[in-house]
């Protein structure tokens, strides 16, 4: 066989290579996006997503749809317009908690011992359908980023109330009243990680109320709109050919 | 090529056969927490942990331990460090081996972070509960906003049984009885479960047909509005509404089952009431410190006056943790650590008892292996070469006078 004859001999032959190549390119593509994102969610989120006395109804519902909406709408960008497909958001953070509960559940809990119940991730699946279908009906990206990045940020809280509402419950303690996240935090000893640094219910949103995670959520859900346009152009840029000769899209 | 392939694969493997067998051979319990490499100047000049009592020094799981004690908050806290207005009175222990019971300061409870005042002693007290077996390095330690961890002494503390039998209960305000150590993890891997299916489904849906060369063909022939049907849209719709719909509903069961819920507690607590000590009725005037660095001993040239009325002896200095002891005058009886104690380890010139009204010019040294040991000696590099530390002086019917000492060091080479 000469370098110019086919690899393949029949349509089946074509069918069954291509499906290969389909696996294999998505579980690299699963994989990179779970260690890149997976760091960048780290580094940006960090004390937010990883412990239940940060999950608070300010900054945690504020910063970390934020940082999250970066990677899916980047990987959204290459998938739709390469391929018309519409699981970027959804794949990068299927791919993001694969990593964050292999990290959470063999480093946090198997090696460092604290319970699940402190360093559980925060719940983004929910806000990446919502990106991915809003993306799949409108082929937009201008109403992905709008209407999206909009429901990315507003479904947040809702999406993971079910599991800090537990958290949340009012304990007395030594005379002094705590949620059960904030006696996880205070009881399960974090020797690098000082109270001080808990950047929780800070900020001077004062004037709704206790009714403040509705707001929190609707500006993450603005700034989110920002971000996804922006981290669009890197996914679009970073996934250009241009380097092939004769493809300059 | 072929050739150095196989050599850098054979050399690859050789060496990792060596670290494979050196971490056979050689790995160490890494169960340090950074005491020694902290800058000397920080540990003299910040903190100073005294009185120190460990309850315990072995307890099975789910026993306490309370470490209790002083500590003083070091009037010329050096510039270059934040002064403690915010400080979180922490412990130095490898992860959660214990739980933190309780911790107080002044008697008040301290989950979270204080305002400290210069100059000002405080006693304080951590109530642990042991949760995980083995050997444990227990320091105190505060953590200062703008300065970092101020690790005091450490004492090993020996855990015994099985962590799967520590319990941690706690009844909430609503009546509820749980446990800290177990409660919610179901429902955390339930709702994460759930929700991972529904996002495997949605990639399922996709990926079960051709992806990639074919779409992409698709999409650069002009074909893209082809690859998404409209039994796609209804799909796609189901999971959109899906996933609206079922957020709503469980936001309203959720409120429905825990309808008491309070927000995260946080914010500084000030007010912390420190000791009042009585004015110490002797001083000292700090003549002249030097550190000889080939004796590792540190001497103080001091002027003492004695303005109480019962004649009193200098028994101790501590500076950075290490008590240095007068033999002839104190005996450390509370188990205190041994790398951290010179039992035999300050000299006096003249330590006969120092009558009232008396002035007396005397030479003071401090020397132990535990300059080096702790490198206290690096004091000599630090930007601001200054000592600190308590004097611990003694009258005849055993009562305590503290007293602070803080001036220049100058370093001796010869």
């Amino acid at each position: 066989m000469s370098a110019s004859q086919s690899a393949v001999r029949s349509r089946a032959e074509a069918v069954a290579v291509s499906r290969t190549f389909d696996w294999m390119i998505l579980f690299v593509l699963f994989t990179a996006v779970l260690g890149g994102y997976h760091i960048h969610f780290m580094l940006t989120g960090g004390d937010w997503d990883f412990w239940s006395d940060w999950k608070d109804r300010r900054l945690w519902v504020t910063v970390v749809p934020i940082v999250a909406i970066t990677f899916p709408a980047a990987v959204q960008a290459c998938l739709w317009w390469r391929y018309r497909l519409p699981i970027g958001a959804t794949l990068c953070v299927l791919a993001l908690l694969l990593g964050e509960w292999i990290n959470r559940y063999m480093n946090f809990w198997g090696w460092t011992y604290f319970p699940i119940n402190i360093c559980f991730p925060s719940q983004l699946i929910p806000g990446a359908i919502i990106l991915d279908v809003v993306l799949m009906l409108s082929g937009s990206m201008t109403l992905t980023a709008v209407a999206g990045g909009l429901g990315w940020g507003l479904i947040f809280y809702p999406s993971n109330w079910p599991v800090i509402a537990p958290l949340h419950q009012p304990v007395e303690y030594n005379g002094m009243m705590f949620t059960l996240a904030d006696l996880s935090g205070y009881h399960y000893v974090r020797t690098g990680t000082p109270e001080y640094i808990r950047m929780v219910e800070k900020g001077t949103l004062r004037t709704f109320g206790k009714d403040v995670a509705p707001v929190s959520a609707f500006f993450s859900g603005f700034v989110s709109v920002i971000i996804y346009f922006l981290w669009h152009f890197f996914g679009k840029w970073f996934a250009g050919t241009g380097f092939i000769a004769d493809d300059a899209s | 090529m072929k050739i150095i392939k196989d050599k850098v694969a054979s050399l690859s493997f050789v060496a990792l056969l060596m670290a494979l067998t050196a971490a056979m051979f050689y790995a160490p319990t890494a169960s340090a927490h950074g005491e020694k490499s902290q800058a000397a100047f920080m540990r003299m000049r910040t903190i100073h942990w005294y009185d120190l009592n460990w309850s315990k020094d072995e307890v099975a799981v789910n026993e306490t331990v309370t470490i209790s004690g002083k500590f003083h908050v070091f009037s010329g806290w050096p510039e270059s460090v934040d002064e403690p207005d915010v400080s979180f009175l922490n412990i130095g222990i490898p992860g959660p081996v214990f739980i933190r019971a309780g911790s107080w300061i002044g008697g008040q409870l301290v989950p979270r972070s204080v305002a400290l005042s210069l100059g000002e002693t405080y006693d304080f007290k951590v109530l642990l509960k042991a949760r995980r077996p083995g050997d444990w390095h227990v320091h105190t330690m505060m953590n200062v906003q703008g300065g970092g961890p101020i690790i005091g002494p450490g004492k090993w503390v020996t855990i015994t049984g099985s962590m799967s039998q520590f319990v941690n209960p706690i009844v909430t305000l609503t009546g509820k009885t749980l446990d800290l150590e177990t409660y919610n993890i179901g429902n955390i891997y339930f709702w994460h479960a759930v929700w991972y299916a529904v996002g495997v489904a949605w990639m399922w849906y996709w990926a079960k047909g051709p992806i990639f060369i074919p779409r992409q063909l698709a999409v650069a022939s002009g074909k893209a509005n082809t690859l998404i049907s409209a039994g796609d849209k209804k799909v796609g719709i189901a999971f959109l509404v899906g996933t609206i719909v079922a957020n709503a509903v469980l936001m309203g069961t959720t409120n429905e089952a825990y309808p008491v819920t309070t927000p995260l507690q946080a914010g500084t607590m000030r007010g912390i009431i420190p000791l009042e000590l009585p004015v110490p009725s002797v001083s000292v005037v700090v003549d002249d410190a030097t550190y000889r660095v080939p004796g590792r001993a540190m001497q103080m040239s001091l002027t003492i006056t004695n303005n109480g009325d019962s004649s009193v002896r200098l028994g101790e200095f501590m500076t950075a943790s290490v008590r240095f002891l007068e033999p002839n005058v104190l005996e450390d009886e509370t188990g205190y650590p041994d790398d951290l104690l010179a039992e035999e380890g300050l000299t006096v010139s003249d330590n006969s008892p120092l009558a009232p009204g008396e002035t007396r010019s005397v030479s003071v040294t401090a020397s132990d292996a535990a300059w080096e040991v702790y490198r206290l000696a690096d004091l000599i590099y630090d930007p601001d070469s200054r000592f600190a530390g308590l004097l611990f002086f003694f009258d005849e019917a055993g009562n305590r006078q503290m007293v602070m000492v803080d001036a220049p060091l100058i370093p001796s080479f010869i």
